[in-house]
């Protein structure tokens, strides 16, 4: 298969999902995926997993917790600042 | 005479745990242009830690669930890290990240309290096991229309399975997803978090992400959500 970008592409889309690729580096695979299906698919399935990962995740504390903390900072604060 | 600043004196070294994030740029303090020192009374220091830190709580629960497994310990490991955080608070240093340093003491504490009492045997060298000892290693070849269908299939899975599948990949690969996709932390920020180098936190989270993908995949199949590639084919 001759290189025609996917390689580079497919290596780096992980990085580009997180934000971590120079701005060029970016645009690079940004200019890749406007002309190839599979590396759009590759980068939407990436994308749908992390807002999938996002959102299922979004536990709340118990109230409790928050008094239950308040109330041992208060325990511990002469210690802790004298 | 500052609080904050008498305690950032000590050495940093003396409690890795604890010292400054090193993707940040400490901030000199802010000296009073009369020259005289703002008094923080120990009230002060409270105020400000329940201002600053105490909105973390529910992502730092959410967190602790994907740590713990469960929500009694969860709940003790959220307490005892704003506990660790509020001793500590002198140590912080104010315009740096602080969601990052509350992170960092939460799976610091969760890897020494925690871990220790899960039986996990690849514990310490699941970063050096290779793909196909993880199970689950996912073919990459795919057609367009399987894509698809995959996106589809992953959108309408209950946040239950999501969680499930989570749970069922290895601890530190579990973690850097985690810290990437839910809370948006950088590469960098997550290698301060979990002590560990860029580069294997990159391997961490591709791996996690390769694993949670071929499990929701196996989920959906499962469930009759998805078109399996072979039912792509038919036809």
């Amino acid at each position: 298969m001759t290189d025609c970008g996917c390689d580079k592409a497919k290596a780096e889309l992980e990085e580009y999902i997180h934000h971590e690729l120079t701005k060029g580096e970016a645009e690079d695979i940004a200019e890749h995926m406007a002309n190839c299906d599979d590396c759009t698919g590759e980068h939407l399935v990436g994308l749908t997993l992390t807002n999938k990962v996002k959102s299922a995740c979004n536990e709340k504390a118990p109230l409790e917790l928050r008094a239950e903390v308040l109330a041992k900072l208060r325990t511990i604060e002469t210690t802790a600042t004298r | 005479m500052a609080v904050l600043d008498a305690v950032r004196e000590v050495s940093p070294l003396g409690d890795l745990e604890l010292s400054p994030m090193t993707t940040e740029t400490p901030e000199e303090p802010t000296t009073n242009p009369t020259g005289e020192t703002p008094v923080e009374t120990a009230g002060d220091v409270r105020a400000l830690f329940e201002e600053q830190a105490l909105q973390y709580m529910d992502q730092l629960y959410a967190a602790a669930m994907r740590m713990t497994k469960n929500p009694s310990d969860a709940a003790d490991l959220v307490q005892e890290t704003f506990v660790k955080a509020y001793t500590a608070f002198g140590q912080f240093q104010q315009g740096t990240n602080l969601k990052a340093w509350l992170y960092r003491i939460q799976t610091n504490t969760f890897i020494n309290n925690y871990r220790k009492n899960q039986r996990n045997p690849y514990q310490g060298t699941i970063d050096d096991l290779e793909d196909w000892q993880l199970g689950n290693a996912q073919s990459v070849t795919q057609s367009t229309s399987t894509r698809s269908a995959e996106v589809e299939a992953i959108d309408h899975l209950p946040d239950s399975a999501v969680k499930d599948a989570l749970q069922s990949i290895p601890e530190d690969f579990r973690l850097a997803v985690y810290f990437a996709d839910v809370e948006g932390f950088s590469y960098q920020e997550i290698a301060d978090i979990m002590k560990t180098p860029v580069g294997t936190v990159m391997s961490r989270l591709h791996r996690g992400r390769r694993l949670l993908r071929g499990l929701l995949a196996e989920y959906a199949s499962g469930r009759g959500i998805a078109t399996t590639p072979a039912a792509g084919r038919a036809k």
